[in-house]
């Protein structure tokens, strides 16, 4: 038996129970103080053998004591049953095929296709929800037969028996109550609540950083835990050396204010050449998510400095975070109140004007479209509506109305409740587990570096689950975590407070510049063009007209990309 | 005023006191039970209570045999039900002519500052939690203007410290309990863990026990918890044991009379109220009254270990202290309790013998004895 734990999977004294885990338990050292205590013999002092004495103790009720960031399996010799389990919000991923009565599981989707090469394919209808969404939409995946266990499930499997069940295991609570308190003692609370999400996740004895960006969300983290840690804190933030927006300068005053170590680091436009092709190309599903390199660059910075990393992940959907939710809940009301006769024709005139991209943005709100379409439209750049013209004969024949209906079945119903909290919902559901940590636990764990988020806390999100939209929305959004971060550590920002721009990332200019000769191999002899799912012509005269600068098509042109370079390692065409 | 008091004392009157309080029976709730016991125990005073007036006042008054003067209206501005509190105890004070104002809470203070002020009476506040937290100022102002402050727990003495003021004499003196005729334990259908509060702040740490009750029922699978007490969080936590899978084993009962929850006291296996220490100034638990019921009852008690608990609960004699937001210890705890009949039931024990040591009788004597040293101080002061 491997003494670190690293080996695995690991077994109890008597072999009757195995497991095999991927992730972090950040109370890990106190679950096994508790299980000595009861008489548990540990031989290893890694997680996994903890997991297999805490079943022993609490059977699949174990998960409940399990503070952190995971997926496991384990074996129950005895009762011949398997066990599978993945964390509360789905920062770790778990796939799963099963065929003739036979389940296979694993971490990594390319482990499962390494042991049955026969489903190495791809499944066109996910190819078109990528393009839609640039992320694979759970609980499906780009090969057809392989599905993700969702975020909160347990999975369990008996030989001989019932076969799969699935089941949920923890779903925060979403309908808001009628409350007495003051915002001030909600605030105390949720700051209480966060304080102990930093403390669980400082436990760690190995340097800690924060990836500081300058926005309400690191900077609450960065200075609660440079309140908490016994060292200096160590904090890094990414800039570009190309575009209009850049963070470092909000994040050095930010440092500066909370006297931590700053680090910098530039992501140059010769780096973005090099990196892309790599990042893109290696993960275990395609992800349009542009952040992915920026992220990538700052944890390979980070990493020789610190092992372990807090982020601000889970914010804006815990709490709030994103524009849309207010402006569609507006969009709904004025809807519900202005006749539609009256708002056609106003809707029109703007589709007119609508290569301005406001007046673009005015019409679709105005337009008679349900609130979810619209969500939809907002969040992918209408990317939906230009499938016709871009997408080849292998995605032709495709039921255009999947995507829609598929994330409407994910979103569940409204029930008359406000939109804003319906979107958050969904967004809680859909894109945090699809792309936003995917995009984290990816770009970290490429270079062995833990991102661990502070925000993704039982409580936390049980709280703010039952809190009034109103009250997350209140004055810019997030009303809570500017209320824990309190005044004077955030820089001030002219017209109030510092507004997030949608995106940060530079790759208009990147597609242009460093990324053009990705972007034209494509062309030339990606797998996606030969293979028919994109048409070769169309993508190419967009390409060329981002490329002339007259327009900027970089929302289209990402997922392409990603997708491509995706794709042509998937198949081996990419020459590893 | 001033020689008043020792004269009164002298002619074998008894000395006048005047409780002032916003919270005092028929109202559910620990600071009202305080009032309450202090103005029906202090025999040795001529007692009069300046109260609100609440739904049910009128019947509880006649029964009650204390003096109380109701104050009605004031709810529909900010503060102006504490207004008309202060300016009806001042008016009633002035006929009244009371040797010692007893202030339950500081939102009572500026009339007993008053009192003191105009007439020498004596003055004594007592000190909870809560209310020092959301008001750290008034806090401060009524330990200054006061003879004697109580706080009811080391805690809240300290609370009383952190507002920066400079009491002349500050007293810990507990809570009590009332000592049940009959504590005689009844058989529950299925083991029982017991919450009694309010469910109106979070602090009471309702959440942290459907977390480990998931933990809980893994190891007593037929466990229950009965919730008494309601609040506008209730339909939240409702939610949420839905969501840990709990909900069937959950029983909210709302809030009870005194008969129906002392049932509930016999029945149980366990009193649990992880109360914990909020953030933000908020000053959370004072003291736990409900643990101090429990032990009257002969049943143990899984408390946190913070705040008012730490005076009210002796770890690992009449009860377990844990980490309240550590939902593994505190399944562990609960978990311990209900299958460890035997030192369940030693706990139990101690925990009926401290509730003794604190019953209500032996608290007030305290009170009383601490009122008339202050009657005595200023009769030597009056002499000197």
């Amino acid at each position: 038996m491997d003494i670190d734990g690293g080996h695995q999977p690991l077994c109890n004294e008597d072999g009757s129970v195995w497991a095999a885990f991927n992730g972090e338990i950040y109370n890990h050292a106190k679950l096994r103080e508790d299980l000595r205590r009861r008489g548990h013999r540990f031989a290893t002092n890694g997680d996994t053998e903890v997991l297999v004495h805490l079943y022993e103790e609490y059977g699949e009720a174990m998960v409940h004591a399990l503070e952190g960031m995971f997926t496991f399996a384990i074996w129950d010799e005895r009762a011949r049953r398997l066990l599978l389990a993945r964390d509360r919000f789905g920062e770790k991923p778990l796939f799963v095929h099963e065929h003739a009565g036979e389940l296979l599981f694993a971490s990594e989707l390319t482990a499962l296709l390494d042991v049955r090469p026969q489903l190495r394919e791809l499944d066109a209808d996910a190819i078109d929800a990528f393009f839609v969404f640039a992320y694979v939409p759970g609980p499906g995946t780009i090969v057809p037969g392989v599905r993700q266990l969702p975020p909160g499930h347990l999975l369990s499997w008996e030989r001989d028996g019932a076969g799969v069940q699935e089941r949920s295991w923890y779903s925060p609570p979403q309908r808001a109550v009628q409350r007495h308190e003051s915002f001030a003692s909600v605030a105390a609370e949720a700051k209480l609540l966060f304080e102990e999400s930093v403390r669980t996740r400082l436990v760690a004895d190995v340097p800690v950083g924060v990836f500081l960006s300058g926005g309400v969300d690191s900077t609450l983290v960065a200075s609660v835990a440079a309140r908490q840690s016994s060292q200096r804190l160590k904090t890094f933030t990414v800039g570009y050396d190309t575009g209009a927006v850049n963070e470092t300068e909000r994040a050095r005053v930010v440092a500066a204010r909370l006297g931590s170590e700053h680090h910098e680091v530039t992501l140059t436009q010769a780096d973005v050449a090099a990196r892309a092709p790599l990042v893109l190309s290696c993960l275990d599903q395609p992800l349009g998510d542009r952040a992915v390199l920026p992220l990538h660059a700052l944890s390979e910075f980070a990493r020789p400095r610190v092992t372990v990393a807090l982020g601000g992940e889970g914010a804006d959907e815990l709490f709030g975070g994103y524009p849309r939710y207010r402006w569609l809940e507006r969009a709904r009301r004025v809807q519900a109140t202005i006749p539609q006769a009256a708002i056609s024709p106003l809707g029109g005139l703007l589709r007119h004007a609508a290569r301005l991209p406001r007046a673009a943005r005015a019409s679709t709100r105005l337009a008679p479209t349900p609130v979810l379409e619209r969500n939809v439209d907002w969040v992918t750049s209408e990317r939906r509506h230009r499938r016709e013209a871009l997408y080849g004969p292998r995605l032709a024949g495709l039921d255009r109305g999947r995507v829609l209906r598929d994330v409407a079945a994910r979103a569940g119903e409204c029930n008359g409740g406000p939109a804003a909290r319906w979107l958050m919902h969904l967004d809680q559901r859909h894109y945090l587990p699809d792309d936003v940590l995917v995009k984290t636990d990816r770009a970290s764990m490429l270079v062995s570096l833990e991102l661990r988020s502070v925000f993704l806390h039982a409580g936390l999100a049980e709280l703010a689950g039952s809190l009034d939209t109103s009250l997350h929305l209140a004055g810019a959004g997030k009303a809570l975590v500017h209320a824990m971060l309190g005044e004077g550590i955030l820089p001030a920002s002219r017209g109030g407070r510092y507004r997030k721009k949608a995106f940060r990332v530079p790759a208009a200019q990147w597609l242009r510049g460093p990324l053009a000769p990705a972007m034209r191999g494509q062309l030339e002899h990606g797998t996606i063009f030969e293979q028919g799912y994109f048409d070769r012509s169309a993508v190419g005269a967009l390409v060329r007209e981002h490329a002339s600068s007259e327009r900027d098509h970089s929302d289209q042109l990402w997922p392409i990309l990603s997708l491509g370079l995706w794709a042509d390692r998937f198949y081996g065409l990419d020459g590893s | 005023m001033a020689s008043t008091a020792p004269s009164v004392r002298g002619r074998g009157k008894r000395p006048r006191l005047l409780i002032l309080t916003p919270d005092f029976p028929p109202a559910p709730g620990g600071i009202q039970v305080v009032a309450h016991r202090l103005a029906t125990g202090l025999t040795g005073f001529a007692t009069s209570v300046v109260a609100p007036d609440v739904a049910g006042a009128a019947r509880f008054d006649a029964q009650s045999g204390v003096r109380t003067r109701r104050v009605r209206g004031g709810g529909a501005l900010r503060g102006g039900r504490n207004a008309l509190l202060n300016a009806a105890s001042l008016a009633h004070a002035a006929s009244f002519r009371p040797d010692v104002t007893l202030s339950a809470h500081i939102v009572t203070s500026p009339a007993a500052a008053a009192i003191r002020a105009t007439t020498r009476a004596r003055t004594v506040q007592y000190f909870h939690a809560e209310e020092i937290g959301a008001k750290p100022r008034l806090a401060a102002f009524a330990a200054n203007h006061a003879d004697l402050s109580i706080a009811v727990s080391a805690y809240t003495a300290g609370l009383v410290a952190a507002t920066g003021a400079t009491p002349p004499r500050l007293e810990v003196i507990g809570n009590g309990t009332d000592v049940p005729s009959d504590a005689t334990p009844l058989r529950a259908e299925r083991p029982t863990i017991l919450t009694i509060a309010r469910i109106e702040e979070r602090y009471k740490g309702h959440d942290a026990l459907v977390r480990a009750l998931a933990l809980v029922l893994s190891k007593v699978p037929d466990a229950q918890w009965v919730v008494i007490g309601d609040g506008s969080l209730r339909p939240g936590l409702e939610q949420l044991a839905g969501s840990y899978g709990v909900a069937a084993a959950t029983h909210f009962l709302g809030a009870l009379d005194d008969e129906q929850r002392n049932v509930w006291l016999r029945r149980a296996d366990v009193l649990a109220m992880p109360s914990r220490l909020p953030a933000g100034g908020f000053a959370g638990e004072g003291f736990g009254i409900a643990y101090l019921e429990a032990g009257a009852y002969g049943k143990p008690v899984v408390a946190g270990n913070v705040g008012g608990a730490l005076d009210a609960v002796r770890d690992g004699e009449t009860g377990l202290l844990v980490d309240p937001l550590d939902s593994l210890a505190l399944a562990e705890a609960i978990t311990t309790l209900l299958r460890d009949r035997e030192r369940a039931r030693r706990l139990g024990e101690a925990g009926r013998a401290w509730a003794l040591q604190h019953a209500w009788p032996r608290v007030v004597e305290r009170v009383e004895a601490v009122l008339l040293e202050q009657l005595d101080s200023a009769a030597t002061s009056a002499l000197s």
